[in-house]
């Protein structure tokens, strides 16, 4: 039987090809600009001058030498803006450490093949991820936990995320047995296995779930509103809020919190803000970020 | 990594930390009786009563109280929210503000201290608040379980005429319906600005709605709906009552919003704008006529971006027009009410506290500390002994951004009436760029010499119990305003008896009920 020959050869891009490129790449810059118009409305009206005369329209085309910064010299000369950025701040990075520190080894435990009660504790697991038990026998467990008014009453109630637990279970399974096993015959015990030896191979996933986390805990405003009702321990989003509601229900009043700035510019300026965080946090995971999304989505 | 073990417990340590901080309950002690306040502040994006507010010391060491703050949120759901989430966690703080919705929720529950002999302890308050209308409020099956006090000035708007622009096309202030429209016109087509372009329109709005009081299309076209005597959303009058869209005049006013609207006068937009889309539309002077609040007119810092945009500009404020039968009005008026409680769970003594505090607040040194901060750190006293606020106070005026802090209790104290206290609220400055004096207070006695047609209580008058009627309400007239259907007797007819159909003429039963048991017919 004559065998076929393996021959690489180049082709040239037919017409429907170009034509499909062509429609892709228009598909993506209008995705693009759909991503970016709101962003970009954004940072102009926080940096429209009160005494701009025109449309919304052609205020996002203002000039940047006609900007006014009075909006963000107000909101961060604010003691409460500050304040409030501090608390989400302080609830970030307990709330990340935290939800870590439960996921990843309980991930990891239910990975491991032949963990005694594996199938009941996944279930035991999945049993508040299916079933909500409501805001009040909530409100109800956390203020007899003694929670109510202190920050982590914003992350411990979700620090163990079964939706995050499961993704990462998935990905330390794809993690070969033989590297476990070796590592056995070379001493190690469980605790050293996963420190030494699946920790260091699962950077994406982990920063990937410590993304995921972060940002549920940055934006987080129901378990605020409930939990923390002391003003001082207020985090961002409820200020937000407040300065998104109260600004326009308070333009009556005979003289504004935030000065001179303009309501619009303000309101603005503090979703502008209240973003940065998030938008530093993305590139410095980007790397990890489809990799880390993708596990489990492959078995074998 | 042991560094990432060590960050990890380092992490948890400092998450341990973070229990122990926060506010947990003062020790028991013999000294001042500690009360927790939930409270409404003056304006909750300024952030919480500062730590060194002269007030607490005051209710210390005079009072024998450690209160203990928080506010509510901005936003009156979500204050719904945490008020009725503590009630059911049965968590509530001794004395709260909450909605009257959720009050009348608690009263049934019993979760609310029956205070109808505690009002005889606040002699002061009493005297400038609690009126027989306030009582009725908040009384549940004749007995009185809370405090409703004033939360708004009454009658503080005004339909606004550019002035300017009269002028520049030489006409005279409207006073009828008829004259009303030609200056819309005049102001839509004839340039009032004079810049060469026909961008300007004659009236403004947005949809501002309170569906059991002034229903779609709302508020700020009730000075032309007052015209056909049909504004609000009720007529109260014990011959005449019912819903205003039963009302025959109600079909003639909507033939001259139509009217309006195919003849461009009205700015297109008024569907889609939302509150501050509006204000920054009149600031661009994109209108010449429209209903405002006085203060949202008229104080510094919202006028300012109108006098940078326009030095030569400025307002008069008319009379609502008078309409084909004589009828006039800017609007339904009623005293718009804040209801304060305390939990059923205080003892007679603390509640007897809490009541001595309400008091002090109305009064004296509490209401000067609740409205306008500290002396000589919020205010001055002037030669009359009032206070004032001057460049020697900085930031920290009681009028300045700094300030608003230190006046967050202010609704607990202010009665929204006394003339002394709306002068001191609106002092007159002059302005930036055009330096002409303004007075937002000067504003405000003006628009409260207008005509209003009052309606004490229809801002309690209940909403239909099902949403679907109000939305087969404002979607039908709408639709007849947007030309999809065709505005004939006909049509109008077989809408209203639609309407009634679904739960109109159930509301209106309700609406009945409610007016008659509270003593609001008129």
């Amino acid at each position: 039987m004559a065998k076929k020959k393996n021959i690489s050869v180049a082709v040239r891009p037919t017409a429907a090809d170009h034509g499909f490129n062509i429609m892709v790449t228009t598909f993506m810059v209008l995705l693009l600009i759909i991503l970016i118009v709101p962003i970009w409305s954004t940072i102009a009206l926080s940096f429209r001058p009160a005494n701009y005369i025109g449309s919304y329209l052609e205020g996002m085309f203002l000039a940047p030498w006609k900007w006014s910064t009075a909006a963000y010299r107000s909101l961060l000369g604010n003691q409460g803006f500050l304040n409030s950025f501090g608390n989400s701040l302080k609830i970030l990075v307990m709330g990340v450490a935290t939800a870590l520190f439960l996921t990843v080894p309980m991930a990891y435990a239910l990975s491991v093949k032949g963990v005694p009660g594996k199938k009941w504790i996944t279930i035991f697991v999945m049993i508040p991820y299916v079933f909500d038990v409501g805001v009040v026998p909530t409100y109800l467990l956390i203020s007899k936990l003694g929670l109510v008014n202190h920050l982590p009453s914003v992350f411990m109630p979700v620090a163990l995320s079964t939706y995050n637990m499961i993704i990462m279970r998935q990905f330390f399974e794809g993690i070969p047995n033989d590297l476990r096993e070796s590592a056995f015959i070379d001493g190690c015990n469980d605790v050293q296995i996963m420190f030494k030896i699946i920790l260091p191979l699962s950077k994406a996933i982990i920063l990937t779930i410590a993304l995921y986390y972060g940002v549920s805990f940055w934006n987080d405003y129901m378990r605020s509103l409930l939990y923390l009702q002391k003003s001082a321990l207020k985090p961002l989003p409820l200020l937000l809020r407040d300065i998104l509601i109260g600004t326009s229900m308070n333009d009556n009043l005979e003289a504004s919190a935030f000065g001179s700035a303009p309501i619009e510019a303000i309101k603005a300026a503090s979703v502008f803000i209240s973003a940065i965080p998030m938008m530093i946090a993305y590139p410095f995971i980007q790397k990890y970020f489809t990799k880390g999304t993708l596990a489990g989505s492959v078995k074998g | 990594m042991k560094k990432t073990i060590i960050v990890l417990l380092v992490a948890l340590l400092a998450g341990s930390f973070a229990f122990a901080q926060g506010a947990g309950e003062a020790a028991a002690s013999t000294g001042p009786m500690t009360i927790t306040m939930l409270y409404s502040a003056t304006q909750t994006e300024a952030g919480s009563l500062p730590d060194d507010w002269a007030g607490y010391a005051v209710l210390r060491d005079k009072l024998g109280i450690d209160l203990q703050l928080d506010m509510l949120p901005s936003n009156p759901n979500d204050q719904d929210l945490a008020i009725r989430t503590r009630a059911a966690a049965d968590e509530l703080p001794d004395f709260f503000t909450c909605s009257r919705e959720v009050w009348a929720d608690l009263a049934k529950n019993g979760q609310v201290l029956d205070v109808t002999d505690y009002y005889d302890d606040m002699p002061n308050r009493c005297a400038v608040m609690f009126d027989q209308a306030a009582r009725n409020f908040v009384t549940y099956e004749g007995r009185i379980y809370g405090f409703a006090t004033p939360s708004a000035i009454a009658g503080n708007e005004g339909l606004l005429v550019r002035k300017d622009w009269l002028d520049n096309l030489g006409l005279a202030a409207p006073t009828t319906l008829d004259e009303l429209f030609d200056v819309l016109y005049a102001f839509t087509y004839n340039d009032p600005d004079g810049n060469g372009k026909n961008d300007t329109y004659g009236y403004g709005a947005f949809v501002e709605e309170t569906v059991s009081y002034e229903i779609y299309p709302g508020r700020r076209f009730e000075p032309l709906m007052g015209a056909f005597g049909v504004e609000g959303t009720w007529d109260m009058g014990a011959d005449s009552f019912g819903l205003q869209i039963h009302k025959d005049a109600y079909y003639d006013w909507m033939v001259f919003f139509k009217k309006c609207i195919d003849a461009g006068v009205i700015d297109p937009n008024w569907q889609s704008y939302k509150k501050d889309d509006f204000r920054a539309a009149w600031k661009q002077g994109k209108f010449g006529c429209f209903r405002e609040q006085n203060s949202a007119y008229a104080s510094e810092n919202n006028y300012s971006p109108f006098d940078a945009n326009f030095p030569n500009g400025g307002f008069i404020v008319v009379d609502a027009p008078i309409g084909p039968n004589g009828d006039q009005s800017v609007g339904p008026l009623c005293q718009g009410m804040r209801v304060y409680a305390i939990s059923s769970d205080v003892s007679a003594e603390k509640a007897a506290k809490i009541v001595e505090m309400f008091d002090w607040m109305s009064y004296g040194e509490g209401y000067m500390l609740c409205g306008y901060g500290e002396e000589g750190k919020n205010y001055i006293l002037d030669a009359d002994g009032l206070p004032q606020s001057d460049a020697s106070l900085g930031d920290l005026g009681y009028n300045q951004a700094g300030g608003q802090r230190y006046i967050q209790l202010r609704n607990c104290a202010f009665n929204y009436s006394n003339a002394q206290e709306i002068a001191l609220r609106y002092p007159g400055y002059i302005t930036k760029v055009s330096q002409k004096y303004m007075s937002a207070g000067d504003v405000l006695l003006e628009m409260q010499k207008k005509t209003w047609t009052a309606t004490p209580g229809q801002n309690s008058m209940p909403a239909p119990e099902s949403t679907d009627v109000t939305t087969f309400y404002q979607q039908g007239i709408a639709e007849f305003l947007n030309g999809k259907r065709a505005l004939t007797p006909e049509n109008w007819k077989a809408f209203v008896e639609q309407f009634d159909k679904i739960g109109g003429l159930a509301w209106e039963q309700q609406g009945y009920d409610f007016a008659s048991a509270n003593g609001l017919l008129q």
